[in-house]
């Protein structure tokens, strides 16, 4: 097999510029809050490395992951990182069809054995394994097989990292998240629905650089993109602190542009990185264009209730055992108090006033 | 003869448990911050002296008697209940170590209003009969003999005399109709009378009408000192009574800070209903006179570098802080303020009823270091102030550290500086 050709080299091969490529090297850094000190490190890194094999699979997903990160704002740099890595495998990008395709996934697993990251979009559907399928395999075991050399997995959209739109109440497909199939293997989960192209090429990038996968949360995402929730870090977010709200999409508030909380948005809930990076190469994002969060960066966003009902709302199905709780809460309350008043007033009742006689002991 | 017992003491604890301190109880988090705001803590690092601390026994009646938990605890023999003993080792907290400052109210992050817990838990104190002798016998001597110092009003009558005879100026007495009934404290009748030359001197100056009566003279009420809502009703209603009869405008708290505390914020609430009368503090009324243009002042500033300490009812609990400012603009050249004036003055150790308690006098002089290292950081030549308390326990203070610092209550530096008419 031919020596794969570096990162550097390919770069340059395609007219990109040292500067451009080091512009790229300090943003990827402190987009993932790495020391400046290390920038030299990461630039050399990426010059030297060689092209990292990456085999992509899609399962029961909408493509939109793709698009996010393929073509949404191309091209730009995220999308050059993309030209720097060794894309072995992908359904929707790859000229070649049918066995060629496969034979293409095979060779790319044999020869980088053990190192190459496999990057995931779509859930996989556990009910029957006919649901979806590509050359006749199902998603189950094409990820078994595919995850069993592969160095690290990154599961790309909420569907691959949490289940998402497939997994919605009723879930009729069975769909599950990677992670609940993959245990052995270090993950990363980008989620989002779909999510910021940077994040995925700034992960790249650091597990090229370092050899480790960034630092990364509870839910197995990249802190340095979703540790703080949209609502922190929302422009609109004054607004909140001094109570303005819209209260229909066409009052007065909403045309002042105060804020969505009451229409729904989840902001407060969500963590991503949209209200920073904002979308179609830092345009905008939702809450910009008016409409509050879906929370599509979170688990179970689908099912956490409708859309447009404020946080403090209860979910349906909690709500009634909530409200008996409450009610039954506050019943308890008022006896206590009750109680609590009558022993006050019997203490009151019983006052012995006290006089100078009374200030000593006998 | 009836007697404390501690059953009666209890009874009180659980009489004064209202809304508040439940919230309060509720809304502590233990953070701890009210220590750092207590001189008895920061001068001996000593974590006992930490305000909340102090409300140990009230605390646990609160939860024994008023919370479902609590009441669980003792049923399950997890917690005992309060026991004499307890009370008896508290005496020193909520009584000797405890100036009813109120810095530590207002650090609290919850907003929880300490001073107000120390207040009520002395009243289960005092029925319970662990108040200090000190302040017993200074409650006995104000419903007794009319103040807590065992002045009668002979005593008074001799220092009016003294004061008619050398400043020419007359003292009314009794005058019904008078604009201002004027209220002394024990220590100034005894220790600086001073002040009564420098009121007549005022009021003649500005031409006002004021009396004193003889029979509500006495200022300070011991009855709040020692936590004891019925004694101390008693003492303001004399004062209620005296005023209404004279029917006085406005009652002037004399430069005493506990005695302000006393009649304008608690006694409405001892009495349950509103005066016919205004109370104010003679600093408040003094600072009015300015502000109307009625103080003449003889145009020769004070030029010793000087500062004033803010008395804790005066200033933190009175609100009365911009006054003696703008007084002191009008006679000083060379004022100059303390480290956390105003509302977060440091206490002079002696307030509350703590200068009546002789036990606790060697732990005041040394709270009073605290004073003391201000005072010498600033190197003044002169301390002003307006509390004949503080005023004491300063010179104590200045005694006990060998320090030499002239000392004067700012009634009776405005009146010096007044011109002759």
């Amino acid at each position: 097999m031919t020596k794969q050709p570096t990162i550097g080299e390919s770069l340059r091969s395609q007219g990109i510029s040292r500067r451009e490529f080091m512009k790229f090297c300090t943003t990827a850094a402190s987009l993932m809050a790495i020391s400046p000190a290390l920038i030299p490190q990461l630039a050399k890194a990426l010059e030297n490395t060689p092209r990292q094999s990456v085999i992509w699979l899609s399962f029961q997903e909408c493509t939109g992951c793709t698009e996010s990160l393929t073509r949404s704002h191309a091209p730009n740099l995220e999308s050059l990182i993309f030209n720097t890595i060794s894309l072995d495998y992908h359904h929707t990008l790859q000229a070649a069809s049918g066995e060629a395709a496969e034979l293409a996934r095979a060779e790319a697993m044999k020869a980088n054995n053990g190192k190459y990251l496999l990057v995931v979009d779509g859930s996989i559907p556990l009910a029957n394994p006919g649901y979806s399928t590509i050359a006749g395999m199902s998603n189950k075991d094409i990820l078994l097989e595919v995850a069993q050399g592969a160095k690290a997995v990154i599961a790309v959209g909420t569907c691959a990292a949490f289940g998402g739109l497939p997994k919605a109440a009723p879930n009729p497909t069975g769909a599950v998240a990677v992670q609940d199939l993959i245990t052995d293997k270090p993950i990363v989960n980008v989620p989002g629905c779909p999510p910021i192209p940077i994040v995925i090429s700034s992960v790249i990038a650091h597990y090229v650089t370092f050899g480790v996968l960034p630092q990364l949360d509870g839910l197995k995402r990249p802190l340095s993109f979703f540790g703080q929730n949209i609502h922190d870090r929302c422009y609109r977010r004054p607004f909140y602190e001094r109570g303005w709200f819209a209260e229909s999409f066409d009052d007065e508030g909403a045309k002042q542009g105060w804020c969505l909380y009451k229409l729904g948005c989840k902001g407060p809930v969500t963590y991503n990185a949209c209200a920073i990076f904002k979308w179609n190469d830092a345009v905008s994002f939702p809450i910009e264009a008016g409409h509050g969060c879906l929370g599509c960066s979170e688990p179970d966003f689908w099912d956490a209730g409708g859309f447009y009902q404020a946080l403090s709302v209860p979910l349906t199905g909690t709500a009634t055992a909530v409200s008996y709780a409450m009610v039954g809460g506050a019943a308890l309350g008022v006896v206590g108090g009750l109680l609590n008043r009558q022993k006050k007033s019997e203490a009151k009742q019983h006052h012995e006033v006290v006089s100078i006689a009374d200030l000593k002991r006998t | 003869m009836s007697a404390a017992t501690f059953a009666r003491g209890y009874q009180a604890l659980k009489e004064n448990i209202d809304i508040s301190i439940a919230a309060y109880f509720q809304s502590c988090v233990h953070c701890g911050m009210c220590a750092d705001a207590c001189l008895f803590y920061t001068e001996t690092n000593d974590p006992k002296y930490t305000p909340i601390h102090k409300l140990a026994p009230l605390r646990k009646v609160w939860e024994q008697e008023y919370t479902l938990l609590g009441r669980l605890k003792v049923w399950l023999g997890l917690a005992q209940p309060l026991k004499d003993e307890e009370l008896a080792e508290w005496k020193e907290y909520i009584y000797d170590s405890c100036t009813l400052c109120g810095r530590c109210s207002m650090v609290c992050p919850v907003g929880n209003d300490l001073v107000y817990m120390i207040r009520k838990a002395r009243e289960g104190m005092a029925a319970a009969g662990h108040a200090p002798a000190g302040l017993i016998g200074a409650t006995t001597r104000a419903i007794q003999i009319g103040s807590p110092m065992g002045l009668k009003w002979l005593a008074l009558q001799t220092q009016i005399k003294h004061v008619e005879n050398d400043t020419g100026l007359t003292i009314p007495i009794d005058q019904v109709g008078a604009e201002f009934l004027v209220l002394m404290s024990a220590m100034e009748i005894i220790n600086f009378p001073e002040y009564l030359a420098a009121v007549a001197k005022i009021m003649k100056h500005v031409g006002k009408t004021w009396t004193i009566s003889t029979e509500a003279f006495e200022a300070t009420n011991s009855g709040i000192q020692i936590g004891a809502s019925d004694i101390a009703k008693e003492l303001v209603s004399r004062i209620v009574k005296a005023a209404e009869k004279l029917q006085v405008k406005t009652v002037i708290s004399p430069e005493c800070g506990h005695a302000y505390m006393a009649i304008r914020w608690e006694g409405p609430n001892l009495m349950g209903r509103y005066f016919k009368f205004q109370v104010k503090h003679i600093l408040e009324v003094l600072d009015e006179f300015r502000d109307q243009g009625k103080l003449k002042t003889d145009g020769i500033f004070e030029t010793a570098r000087l500062t004033y300490h803010d008395p804790c009812q005066i200033a933190r609990r009175g609100g009365v802080i911009e006054q003696p400012r703008n007084l002191l603009k009008l006679i000083a050249r060379n004022f100059v303020e303390m480290a956390d004036h105003g509302k977060m003055n440091w206490c002079c150790g002696g307030g509350g009823g703590v200068s009546a308690i002789d036990e606790a006098h060697e732990l005041r002089t040394k709270v009073f270091n605290r004073k003391k290292n201000q005072l010498q950081e600033l190197k003044v030549e002169k301390l002003v102030t307006a509390c004949a308390n503080c005023r004491i326990i300063i010179e104590e203070g200045f005694e006990a550290y060998q320090m030499e610092l002239p000392i004067i209550g700012l009634t009776e530096m405005v009146a010096e500086h007044l011109v002759e008419k």
